[in-house]
């Protein structure tokens, strides 16, 4: 029954943020958790700008001074640009804050809910349902 | 002279609102063979008073007819835990149509006396639909997009599409990941196409009579967006980079 519960506790959180993983080419509840909130500030290192979608990586210094590479998973490049978004406004060296949900195998992955550059300028926000590329 | 003139605004003003329908029929740009033009690049087709989650992108099962006695198991097909069965377009296999035409990313059609060709900027999988008459080609196997051919009547384009293989039916699965829904193979679509200014006005038949009682439609919208032209279709290449595909994340992970 515990179990039976949380997959409807799931469901209702899917059925909520549906409008939020509208952007995927998979349902985003299969590889993401939304249970798992991810919260990071730091540099971003890399961007892989591919389908079917973009990606980019972010160095975190943890509290002991060893830092973790966290990768983030976000809309597909067409999606991007048509709202855009191009590879150069990924200033790599910048500090960003970003949101996402974990990758449910437990690996330091996540979807992007949010991207903020250190000045406050929001970069990705998940468009809403049915405004891809708009 | 006063009263012809009198008269002949009266006449405008009743007769302004009559002709509206076929003035938008006008205001659509045509070939030289007068056939109304759709080339270009239009948003992801939305439902037309769509209901409940993801409207926009599955069926509603308010439209669909019921489903025939012990048939229930063919439509949906519980998730397994394989991706490549749960959800075959996270593994980079073909979305198919009609899964692959009822997705976010732009659509661009091009047209011309012989072929209307439907790119869809997911997997760019080119629907290349003869309109010049001619019947459904023979000896083709089943196909994820099936054997298409479109005919006008009127104003409107009829494509009908059949020779499917069984495939998932569309994102159903986004709204109840317990299950995914799929169509058999002895599907038949019939698609009616009628531009109206610069949205294109799109309705599906679906025909299953392996699971449904009797065909039924579901009505879309899509709108042209001359301001994506420049920019065109982005090259939509799966393989590339489809990490954490299926929710393994690791080195070695698929594909």
């Amino acid at each position: 029954m515990p179990h039976k519960r949380f997959f409807l506790f799931l469901l209702g959180l899917g059925l909520v943020l549906g409008g939020r993983v509208a952007w995927a080419h998979h349902s985003a509840l299969a590889e993401f958790d939304p249970s798992q909130p991810v919260k990071v500030t730091g540099t971003l290192e890399s961007v892989v700008w591919a389908n079917p979608h973009v990606w980019f990586f972010v160095d975190v210094t943890e509290a002991d001074g060893t830092v973790t590479s966290w990768g983030f998973s976000t809309s597909p490049p067409g999606s991007l640009m048509r709202r855009g978004i191009t590879k150069e406004v990924m200033r790599l060296g910048a500090v960003v804050n970003v949101e996402g949900a974990r990758a449910r195998d437990g690996s330091n992955n996540s979807s992007t809910r949010s991207l903020t550059f250190e000045d406050g300028t929001a970069v990705l926000a998940p468009p809403e349902e049915g405004q891809e590329g708009q | 002279m006063r009263i012809w003139w009198i008269g002949s605004v009266v006449l405008a003003a009743v007769l302004g609102g009559i002709p509206s329908y076929a003035q938008s029929q006008e205001d659509v740009p045509r070939t030289v063979e007068s056939r109304p033009d759709f080339t270009g690049i239009y948003t992801a087709p939305a439902t037309v008073n769509g209901t409940g989650p993801r409207g926009n992108l599955i069926f509603n099962a308010p439209n669909m007819a019921p489903v025939k006695p012990g048939a229930e198991s063919l439509l949906y097909v519980p998730r397994t835990g394989n991706t490549r069965v749960d959800e075959p377009r996270a593994m980079c296999l073909p979305a198919g149509f009609p899964s692959g035409m009822l997705y976010i990313l732009p659509i661009q059609f091009i047209q011309n006396p012989n072929y209307l060709v439907i790119i869809p900027e997911l997997q760019h999988a080119a629907r290349i639909i003869p309109t010049d008459g001619r019947p459904h080609r023979e000896g083709i196997e089943p196909s994820y997009y099936g054997d298409s051919v479109g005919q006008w009547e009127g104003d409107t384009l009829v494509i009908e599409t059949i020779n499917f293989k069984r495939w998932i039916l569309d994102d159903y699965h986004y709204t109840d990941p317990t299950k995914s829904r799929w169509h058999s193979d002895a599907l038949k679509t019939t698609e009616r196409l009628h531009r109206v200014g610069n949205t294109l006005e799109y309705r599906i038949t679906i025909d299953d009579p392996k699971i449904f009682e009797r065909p039924w439609s579901q009505d879309f919208e899509l709108t042209l967006r001359p301001d994506w032209e420049q920019l065109g279709l982005i090259e939509y290449t799966c393989e590339a980079y489809n990490r954490c595909a299926g929710g393994d994340c690791s080195e070695d992970g698929p594909p």
